[in-house]
Parts: C-alpha cells; structure tokens; sequence
C-alpha cells in the first residue's frame, strides 16, 4: 500500500459514501416496484482494472461486489473506439458483458470519468427492470430453455455518446420492452446516480488530487485483500466436500446437482464445482464464466465480513478466492443457455458454500437457511387494453439455526436483503385480497437451536383472467438441511383453494391461470436446526410453543418435551428425551435426500458428471435425461420421497451406467 | 383553569424552557416584561426526572426573583419515552391485528438490519408473538367493510386480554387508514370489554402501510402508561410548589402539545430533544436573516455531543421534517425534525486497526471513563483528547473552569497511536500529527455523511451556513465548514442550552393526514377543496381544545404525490388554490428539483394529504449584550494547524462587542464551549450576540 493510513481512511470513508449517494440519487429518481420497494439495484466505483473498489454497504443489492466491468469495457472500445467523456455504457448480456449482467433484465451502465483526459475511475450502476420482453411479462420463467426466450439481449453499446442518448440504442429498447415508459424512467434514474458518483467523483480528485484516488483505488483493494486473507488463514488447512441439490431443473422432474471441494490452504480458498450437473434446458444457469462470480462467492463475502466486520467492501474481498468451474455445467454455462432465475441455484450455491465452510468452522456457520426466493407476481388486464404486473410479495424464509443463537424467522438477506411490500399497497394497486401472510408454525428445522420458520401467504383473486407466477420455488422436494444434529426444515409447498372442494397442491409453477374467487397459498420452507434437539432447553422450546411457532405435538416428538397443562412435565421430559439415541452424522438432509443418495451417491454422480462433460456440448442434456430416466424407471413411484430397496437401487445404477455405456 | 396571566402566549407571562438531559437540566427563563432571556443548568437526576427539574425551577425563580404563580408556561421536553423504547423497557403491550396477520411486527419489512453478519439477530418486536391477537376486523382497499366483529368475539377478546394482564393494547386493521372511525369505534369497544387503554392506529395515524402505521399504536401503547405517570408526578409537584402554570411537552415535529394531547398521544413527543435544539437554531437564524446577518438558502445545523453528531436542515423558517426515522431499530413514520446522525462526538475513540489504519469511533468512552484528559481512567484517546493536545481547548477552561483536564496524559495516549503510525519527531509532535489525522479522519467522516443527507433532498452545502451547538460543535465547526465547502458559520450565544431554548420557543403544532388516493384530473379542486376541509375543521379543535395562542393560527397543507408507476411518493408543498393545475405545477417543480426533470405528460396521483395546525408562540426576545469591547484577546497560545504551530489569540467571548472583527488563527472561550477560528476566517459578532465566522479566500 502506497497511501499514508490517514489518507487512506479518509478516501475509504469517502469513496464508500460516494457509492451510497449513487444509491439514494438512484433509488428517488426511479419509477418502479423494484427500484423504490424491494431496492434491486446497486451502484459502485470501479478502478482501472474494472474491479469495485467502493461498494455501498447499506442500500441497494448487497452481493454484487464481485462483478467485474473490464471485459464489457473492453467488448466496447473493441467495436467502436475509446470511450469520450459524456459516454454511457449500456449492457444486460450475460455472455458478451461476461458475467457482469447476470439475467436480462437486469440493466447494467458503466460511465467513464475523467480528469484532464485521462480517466481516473468507473461509475457502475445496475436495475432490475420491470420487462426486455421475452416469452412472458416480466421477461423472466424458469421455464425458458435458452437465452433467446428471455427477451432482448444488449450487448455492451454505448447509450450516452458525448452525453446524448443515442437515438437507435433507445429505439431498441423501447421496441423491445412491454413497458418501456417504465423502464425508460429507470435508465433516466441510473443516469442521474452516475451523475451524481461524477460530481463526488471530480470533487475528491480536486481536494486530494487525481493520483491519490487512483492509488486509493489500488490500496483499498488490496487492503481488502490482506484482511480476507487473514481470516481465511484463521480457517483449518483441507479439503472439504459437500453436495447439495435443486429439486428440479423446472422443465422435467430431475433433480439438479451441485457439488463442491473446498480446499483451505495458505490463506487461499479454492472453490473447486467439478461434479456439478451439465448446464440445464431451464434459466438457473450461473453465468459465472470461470470467475470468482458474485453468485458463486456470496458465501465467502458474508464469512469474511462476519469474522472481520472492519474489512472494506470491495473486490479485494476476493482475492484470496479462486475458482474451478468447468465450462458447460451449471456454474458456468455456454450460450444459449438460459439465466433468468439464476437465483434460484445461487442460493443452493450459498448452501454449498456454507455446508462446507461450516465443516471446517462449525460454530461460525449457521444450518441451510429456506433456500428459496420466490417473488410472487400477479398479472391482470388492467382495463386499458394492457396488463398490470405486480410483485405480491417476494417470498422468503427463515435462516438456519446457529451455534448459541435460533435461526431468525421470516428473514434471510443471504443472497439479498430485499424488503416486502405493504400488503395495503399491493391491494391498493392489484386485484387480490391478502387472506394471511404470517410465518408458518413447525416449519423451522428442531435444534438445540431452532431453524426460523418459513413464511405462509395466502391472497385471493378478485379479478377474472389473472395469473399467478412463481419464479424461484425450491425445497418443495430437498429439504433446508440440519447441523450438528439438527432437523432439517419443512419443505415448500403451493396450494390453491386450500381447505376447499376443489383444493390442489401444486408443484413449481410458471404462469398459472387463475379464476376470481380462487385462493393461492404460498408456504415457504423453514430452516434447519442446529444441534441435538433434545438438548434444547424445555423453557426455549415452551416459548416457542406459547408463540404458536411450535405445536405441543411437536414439542413432544421432535424435542421430547412433555407438556402437563401448559407446563413442562420435567419428569417424564427427562425420561423421554434420556430414551432417545443421539442423532448420526452432522448433516441431515432429510429423508428425501437420504433416500436418493442411497441409490445416487456421491462417487457415482461425480462419475456420471464427468461422462456427460466427456461427450459433445449439444448431447449431453438429452444424454443425462435418458440415463436418470432410466434409473429412476427402476425405482419406486414416488421416489425419492419413497425409499427404495436395496435391489431397486441397484438396478437403477445398472439403468443409469447402462445407458452411459450405449450411449 | 389557567388565569389570564397563565393564558399562552400572550407576550405578558413568563415562559420557562425545559430540557432534561442525561447529565444536566437545562433551563431558558424567559420573561418578555423585564427583557432578559436567563440560562440555568441544573444536574441531572436520571432516577427521577422530575427532581431535579422540579429543584432547578425552584432555584431559578427564586434567583431571578419571581413568584412561582407569575410563571405563564412551562414548556418541556422529555426523553423517558425514547429511552424506554430504545432500552426496551416500556410497558406490557398487547397487540390486536386483523385476522391473518399475526405475525405484522415479526415480518415487518422483511430486512435484516445487516446483510453481512451472519450472527445478526432481527430487531426485538415490541410485541412479542403471543401476546398478539387476531380479531375479525377489516376493510377492503376501497374502505368498504369486509369483516367486523360482533358482541361475542368483542367479549372474547376482552377476556383473552385480560388473561395476559397487560399495561395497554393497540390496535391496528388492514386497509383501516381508509375509514378512522371503523377502528375508533373497535377500540372503544375492545377498551370496554377489557378495561384496557387501547391506541387505534388508524386514529392516531390514518396512512397506508400496515406495518409502520402498526408501530405507530404500538410505540404509543407501549410508552403511555409511563408518560402518564411521569407528567401526573409533574403536574403534582408543580403544583405543591405553587406553579399552576399549564405545561405544554415538546413534540418530534418541533412543536409542542397539551399535557392532555401528549398523554392521548405519547408518540409524537419521543423525538423532541434533538427538535428542540433545531428549532432554537432556526428561529435564531431567522432573526439573523431579518437583520441581513445571514444570506443563502439556510442553514446546516451542526450539534456535536459526548457520543455522536447530529445535523439538520433547515432552508426557511421551518426545518425539513422527515417521515421516515429509525427509533431503536423500528420505522417511525410520523412527522418528526429530519436530525442526521453523521458520526463522532468528543468522546469517540481515535485507534488504530491491526492493518494500521487510523480509525476515530464509533466506540465512545463516553462520560465514564471518558476521554484520557479526564483522568477517570480513560486509556483511550478520544477526539477531546486531540482538541487539547492541539490547543484548541484550554485545560484550565473546560466547563468554565469546573472540570481541570489532563493534557500531558492526553499527549502521552495520542504520542503512543502515533507510534503505531510510524510517525517520528518529538513526542509533542508526534502526538499533535497523530491529533491532527485523527481529526481530519473524523471531518471527512462527517463531510461524507452531511453530502450524503444534502443530496438525498438534492442540494448543495455550499449555499448553506453551518450553525454549531452542543459542547464540541464550535469547536469542530470551522473544520468542517472547510471540508465541505461551507464559508459561513454561525455560532449561537448560548449554544450549551440550545434545547431548552428551543423548548422555550416552541409554538403549538399538530399534523394531520388523511388518505385521499385521487387523480390529479380537471375535477380535482372540489375532491381536495373538501378534503382539506375537513381536515382543517379538525385540526381547529384541536387547536382550541389546547387553550393556547392567542396569535393567528396558521394551516400548512402538503401532499404526497407520485407518478404512476412511481413506488414511491413526494410531499408536495401545496399553496394557495387546490386546483388540479397548481397542483400539477407543484408536483413537477419539485420532482424537478429533487429528481432533475419532470414528465408533463404523467399521470399525477395523490396518495395522503398532509395538514400542520400551527398555533404561533410569542418570539424570545435576545439578550441585551452587556459586556463592553476591550479590543484585546486575554492572551496567546500555541496551536498546531495542519502541520506545525501556530500562535493564536485567545478572546474571551463575552468581550466581544458588535463590530470588532478578528481574523484567524484564533480562539474564542466561552463558559461552556471553545470556538476555533481557522486561518483564511474572519469573526465577528452582530447585535443579537452571535458569532459569525466567515471565509475569506475561496476554498482549496
């Protein structure tokens, strides 16, 4: 580091607030739901090297550090010269803008600013916006199989050229958009933040001179570096493994896998995703590109800063980090696949991540949080000739069960800290009545310390012609995994009519179609535990029962506390719990996955993976359907919630490696 | 009832302000009749307010000579409802909700206070889960009823809440802000049916959004029973001593209430402390502008304490109010002065990290053990320490003398940091380098955070001056006005009582709102017209009931306002006619100014209305300056500045007479704070007593 540590401090301070002014501006100034509500939108600095070295702490997406500017900047002036103050960028293409958009909606900007011809640092900004078009309204299903369903790609183009929007770039865009009123309003808003992060930018350069920004850029980096590194090097040296699955890929059944080697050596943490699926025919694919990626690294960020709240919030975070992530797999696809909802396997990612630091650290890392996001919209005509599309909720549980401390229920910013929505706005601007939206009882995994509970909504359909849809549903079939002897957590379900004639339950959705009077239950799975239940104290688990977080059912079976008119009976308590073998193992998974490992287990899908990466890029997907079909032709209907034998298992492996072999 | 004399404010009685802080109670005696403006501290006594205040009024009116029925009105702000709220110490509270949404304060918005920790915890509801009841009551979103309860489902309520033996309850419906009456009428039958004083949300607060406006009851359910006790021990000492004097209670929104208001709606005072001293710095500022001793668009005010500094804004004759502020974690949505906390106070710690970076905050070493020059204990540096070291404060002076502080200990502490910095020289320097980081660390801290507050309403600091009060304030405002670019600084007479001078000062004031969801549309005159109407009816007898001002009453009407497709809306100013045009108009020229541009194509909505009731008070005259101008500075001393030291006048304040002007380097003491003038800086004094500090050369 180059800079004295006072002025280093005082850049630090100031380029953060600078980033956060960004935010503000951009959070007054934009028009929509996701902007001004649930904040889905972010702004930073970046350094020469196109890494952030600012980064907001308190507004805006918080996981985004990570992203990197400099290929998008590069594809740019490659096509159409060096880049002139007053010049825009504009991208959402996760392939051309290499992983710094992530899925089409999402409107990335990057403008250069200058000091006396030469330019001293990047402002970024992103929003989610409300549509690029596509196959539906919001530009956004799992359901997609490609790219080229999601809607318009931008590549990297400038938008401002010498501070005017360019006439054509806009006439795509609005040409390309179900509401490009809306979404122009958004462009507007990250233009005024880049404004903004310019002004701040040029007055910091006139107090402490354009060379002290540009070493601060490099020293708050490395500064961030050195301090990962610390923690990291706090971490026990070796290689730990852990595999976690998403339920489906959303267009079969099949289960998706994700699989990782941690490796702790030096101060360094090796991600290595080797054994994870091919990339899917669905939109949860991670475009990562190989990279140490924001959505494959989330996990480190938070454990870093937990262990070390004073680190900056900067790239450097990740310095210590390096990556495997074979090309064609699900962590780093290759076009056309597609990304909408590449959340969704993020947040299993964010599991992975936090199964394996936590068999290393096992009392800094919480059990499986819900592991599921699922913004709730609604669509409806909206009497004009248009369709209203409203986000209902955007629908979370709880986080895991902690060393010392329960989970916390109905909250997880693991993947990010979106906030709801009134439920008095929602039915000021929407045709739905909300029945109950409530956190849902007996749902948080059983622990020594209790996983929080998931989230219960329920609305009512006014409106004929409306439809329901639910990107991101998970742990409907895998549940939140226990620690430490914790239980897992309920898993997700979706219900219409619940209670009625004409109730169904629904598996994940698309775009359901629903008729007035209709009721929608969304459960959101809960948490897992975090340590033996039967240690939990009989006084916590009455507080959960007088709450009506736990029912006196459960209170006997899963904590083995005995209740006498509204009293623990400590007796009988003793005796139960005293009865009760300890649980096996430090990770339940729960039946479910329990089930299908014991046909599935690791050695044989790392095997099976590394076959299907084996073959050309286009066969694989239909390879891996006909070989899991196959197997799973050998296994009990209703498997993996079904067990299955010990001959049916094995006969479905035969199935599996003897598609592999024809094939 | 009160007599004539008691009458408020009729510009006869005698007024008394009232603040009472952690460690002093401050009074401002203010009696129109002999012209003379009093200031009196006296300590505090945390375990019972109420002495203290009650001894210090005693000793006050004796002193000045005034007979305790020739009081006009006590006018007081108190702190036991926040600190209840943010120590969690408040009442035993249930909570009643519509069916379905029990969980409305486990939910809350959905965020954790911190995406990085994964040890975080949510914030504590004030209601815990299962002392939350559901009743079948609500309406739909276009105020039609959907569910009501009938007699049995009221009885059964009344019993499950009796069974929880609570203090108070509050209640809140969905979509009940449309229609205050429906849960007007709930509540007065749960209140029958259980013996409990219950707070409706949608009467105390009728604004859409469920769970602030929940909070809204809670926090006024959960404070009431101790407001009620605290000012019916009040009202009984003051009336065992002979004051009958009505009492009026500062409010968050700058103005002040009945003790009758207050006790029905404890909520709207909680946040009165730091209102007050904003509103003292505005008034003294509007007097400025009036004699032509402040220009600009208004001003900064700048209060730095023991802890942390605070900072408002102010561009006219009232300061911004903001609807949104955090209280002990939780969303306060009633108007309340918009103070920005922006970082240190005098006893913020100056350490350095284990990567060797000079950190000041935002560990406090408070009171006890307090900064090293206090010798309490205190190993840790803290800003107050590095005041002293550089000179800025004189050792001998602080507190007027009561308090000797220890400036070789504070040298010896900060020399030692600056070893860690790898700093050479003599041990004197190297402490006053390490000082001197320590404090340009701090202002750039604050600068960054005072940018950040000024560019959320989209406005400049440059045009604004910085008024300082508290202890540090003066002391630190110079430095601070230079990083940010501010040239005017504006430094109260008497900037240690500042809050009990606002408290003196304070007219009456209520706000109210109203849903109102319209269009703005050809037709929308008579709709508004009406609505404002009828909120200005109620806002009227409120305004009678409190027996107050004999001076015009004044109404300010807003209303937030919103594109469609906009999530969030603007509170618009609206002036003059209510017809759709000015509305329009209005609506854009602030988007305008806070977004840039305005899209007059847009459809305009209208969310809630907005109305204040204002019942002017009488203004405090200033004091008379009494002291001479012997045109000399009491002596000299070393201070450093920027990197080596410089020799500096030391004035004392109370010889500064109007028209002598000094520039910097310098000092001016007062009793109970130390001004810093800085090089490139002018000083004078104007007729009311302020210190004006003013830049000379342009800015680096």
């Amino acid at each position: 580091m180059q800079l004295d540590p006072v002025t280093l401090e005082i850049l630090n301070n100031k380029v953060a607030a600078i980033t956060e002014e960004m935010c503000l501006t951009l959070q007054r100034t934009g028009r929509t739901l996701y902007v001004k509500e649930t904040a889905d939108f972010a702004c930073a600095l970046a350094g020469a090297d196109g890494r952030f070295f600012a980064y907001p702490r308190s507004i805006g997406v918080s996981g985004f550090v990570g992203l990197e500017c400099a290929p998008t900047i590069a594809a740019v002036e490659a096509m159409t010269g060096p880049l002139q103050p007053g010049d825009v960028i504009l991208t959402n293409d996760p392939y051309l803008s290499k992983g710094l958009a992530t899925h089409l909606p999402d409107l990335h900007m990057i403008e250069p600013y200058f000091h006396e011809g030469r330019i001293v640092a990047w402002g970024w900004c992103f929003v989610h916006c409300s549509d690029v078009g596509g196959r539906v309204p919001s530009s956004i299903s799992p359901m997609n199989t490609e790219i080229f369903q999601e809607g318009l790609r931008i590549p990297p183009v400038r938008l401002m050229r010498g501070g005017e929007m360019v006439p054509e770039v806009r006439a795509f865009l609005d040409a390309n958009s179900r509401t490009p009123e809306a979404n122009m309003g958004d462009i507007r808003a990250m233009l005024a933040a880049l404004s903004a992060g310019r002004r701040r930018v040029e007055q910091v350069v006139a107090q402490h001179g354009a060379d002290v920004l540009v070493q601060a850029s490099t020293d708050l980096v490395a500064l961030a570096g050195k301090k990962a590194r610390a923690v990291i090097a706090s971490m026990p040296e070796g290689d730990y493994s852990f595999s976690d699955y998403l339920d489906d890929d959303a267009v079969s059944d099949l289960p998706v896998r994700l699989a990782l080697k941690m490796t702790l050596k030096d101060g360094g943490v090796c991600l290595d995703f080797t054994g994870s699926d091919p990339q899917v025919q669905a939109a949860m694919n991670i475009p990562s590109h190989g990279r140490p990626h924001s959505w494959l690294t989330l996990r480190v960020l938070a454990l870093v800063s937990t262990l070390d709240p004073s680190v900056p919030l900067n790239a450097g975070l990740l310095n210590p980090v390096s990556i495997i992530a074979p090309e064609g797999t699900i962590v780093n696809p290759l076009l056309p696949a597609a990304t909408g909802v590449r959340h969704a396997a993020a947040v299993r990612v964010n599991d992975l991540l936090n199964g394996a630091f936590g068999l290393a650290l096992p009392e800094a890392l919480p059990a499986a949080s819900s592991g599921t996001i699922i913004p709730v919209v609604v669509t409806e005509a909206d009497g004009r000739g248009g369709r209203n599309v409203q986000v209902v909720e955007p629908m979370i549980g709880g986080t895991g069960g902690r060393f010392g401390h329960d989970g916390v229920d109905g909250r997880d910013s693991g993947i990010s800290n979106l906030a709801n929505n009134p439920v008095e706005t929602v039915e000021a601007e929407l045709g739905v009545s909300f029945l109950s939206y409530a956190l849902r009882p007996d749902s948080g995994g059983a622990g020594k310390w209790r996983g929080g509970a998931g989230m219960a909504l329920t609305f009512r359909i006014e409106r004929e012609g409306s439809f329901v849809l639910a990107r991101g549903m998970e742990r409907l079939k895998f549940r939140p995994w226990g620690r430490e002897g914790g239980s897992p957590g309920a898993p997700a379900a979706l219900i219409v009519n619940e209670g009625r004639a004409d109730e169904r339950r629904l598996g994940k959705i698309d775009m359901l179609p629903v008729k007035r009077g209709d009721t929608v239950t969304f459960l959101t799975p809960g948490a897992g535990g975090y340590g033996n239940p039967f240690e939990r104290t009989p006084e916590a688990v009455l507080r959960d029962l007088r709450a009506g977080l736990v029912s006196p059912a459960a209170a006997e079976a899963d904590y083995g506390v005995i209740l006498h008119e509204g009293a623990v009976n400590e007796a009988a308590t003793l005796a139960r719990r005293a009865a009760a073998p300890a649980p096996e193992g430090r990770i339940d998974f729960g039946p479910e996955r329990r089930n299908w490992d014991g046909v599935f287990d690791a050695a044989l899908m790392d095997g099976f993976n590394a076959a299907l990466l084996a073959r050309p890029a286009g066969t694989r997907s239909s390879l891996r359907t006909a070989a899991l079909r196959a197997a799973l032709g050998a296994l009990p209907e209703g498997f993996p919630r079904q067990a299955a034998s010990a001959a049916e298992a094995k006969a479905a492996r035969a199935a599996l490696q003897g598609v592999m072999a024809d094939a | 009832m009160a007599e004539a004399s008691g009458q408020l404010p009729d510009g006869r009685g005698v007024r008394v302000g009232i603040d009472v802080g952690g460690t002093f109670t401050d009074f401002v005696l203010h009696d129109p009749a002999a012209g003379r403006l009093v200031f009196f501290k006296e300590p505090s006594t945390p375990d019972e307010p109420s002495r203290a205040l009650l001894q210090g009024l005693s000793t006050l009116l004796t002193r000045e000579g005034i007979a305790f029925d020739q009081v006009g009105a006590l006018m007081h702000g108190t702190t036991i409802g926040l600190n209840a709220i943010i120590q969690r110490k408040g009442a035993k509270i249930g909570l009643i909700v519509s069916r379905g949404f029990r969980d409305i304060l486990e939910i809350a918005r959905c965020r954790m206070p911190s995406s990085f920790d994964l040890h975080a915890d949510k914030e504590t509801p004030l209601v815990p889960r299962d002392r939350v009841v559901e009743l079948n009551a609500r309406l739909n979103s276009d105020g039609s009823l959907a569910a009501a309860p009938d007699a049995a489902e009221i009885a059964a309520l009344g019993e499950a809440l009796r069974a929880m033996d609570l203090d108070a309850a509050a209640l809140v419906t969905l979509n009940g802000y449309l229609d205050p009456a429906f849960e007007e009428d709930l509540a007065a039958q749960i209140a029958e049916a259980s013996g409990l004083e219950i707070s409706a949300a949608a009467v105390i607060w009728p604004e859409i959004r469920e769970y602030e406006r929940a909070l809204v009851a809670c926090l006024n359910a959960y404070i009431q029973p101790l407001m009620h006790r605290y000012f019916d021990g009040l009202i009984a000492g003051l009336s065992q001593m002979g004051v009958s004097a009505p009492v009026l209670v500062t409010a968050s929104n700058g103005g002040s209430l009945s003790v009758a208001s207050a006790r029905a709606r404890p909520v709207e005072t909680v946040l009165s402390g730091p209102a007050s001293g904003v509103m003292a710095a505005v008034r003294l500022a509007e007097a400025a502008r009036a004699t032509g001793d402040l220009t600009g668009q208004g001003i900064v005010t700048f209060d730095m304490g023991g802890t942390s500094s605070d900072i408002a804004i102010a561009g006219g004759a009232t300061p911004e109010l903001a609807t949104r502020t955090d209280i002990g974690g939780l969303p306060l949505v009633l108007p309340v002065v918009d103070v920005s906390a922006i970082g240190a106070g005098g006893g913020s710690v100056v350490w350095v990290d284990p990567h060797g970076l000079l950190k000041v905050g935002p560990q406090s070493a408070g009171a006890a053990p307090g900064p090293v020059c206090y010798g309490r204990g205190g190993t840790a540096p803290a800003v107050t320490d590095c005041y002293l070291t550089l000179g800025y404060i004189d050792p001998a002076g602080f507190l007027g003398g009561r308090m000797q502080l220890d400036a070789p200990a504070a040298e010896a502490a900060l020399a030692q940091i600056g070893g860690k910095l790898g700093y050479e020289g003599s041990p004197r320097d190297i402490a006053a380098r390490t000082a001197e980081g320590a404090l340009a660390v701090t202002t750039a801290g604050m600068a960054s955070a005072l940018y950040k507050t000024l560019a959320e309403r989209g406005l400049d600091p440059r045009g604004f001056a910085l008024m300082p009060f508290g202890g540090a304030g003066p002391t630190h405002a110079s430095r601070l006005a230079e990083e940010t670019g501010i040239r005017h600084v504006i430094v109260p007479p008497a900037a240690g009582t500042f809050c009990a001078q606002g408290a003196a000062g304070a007219d009456l004031r209520r706000d109210f709102v109203r849903s109102f969801r319209l269009d703005v549309t050809p037709d929308l005159t008579a709709a508004l017209s009406a609505a404002f109407a009828a909120l200005e009816g109620e806002a009227a007898l409120w305004l009678d009931a409190e027996n107050g001002t004999t001076r015009p009453r004044r109404f300010e009407r807003a209303a937030d306002m919103r594109y469609h497709g906009q999530a969030y809306e603007l509170r618009v100013r609206l002036e003059g006619d209510l017809s759709a045009g000015a509305a329009r108009a209005a609506f854009e020229a602030e988007h305008k100014r806070i977004y840039g541009f305005a899209d007059p194509q847009g459809r305009i909505a209208i969310g809630t209305i907005r109305l204040a009731a204002i019942g002017p008070a009488d203004p405090l005259l200033p004091p008379k300056l009494t002291s001479g101008g012997e045109a000399a500075p009491k002596g000299h001393r070393p201070l450093w500045l920027k990197d080596r030291w410089h020799e500096a006048a030391v004035w004392r304040r109370a010889a500064l007479a109007p028209g002598l002007s000094l520039s910097g380097p310098a000092v001016i003491e007062q009793d109970d704070t130390t001004t810093i003038l800085l090089p490139g800086w002018s000083a004078r004094v104007d007729e009311a007593g302020n210190l004006h500090l003013e830049r000379l050369t342009d800015a680096a």
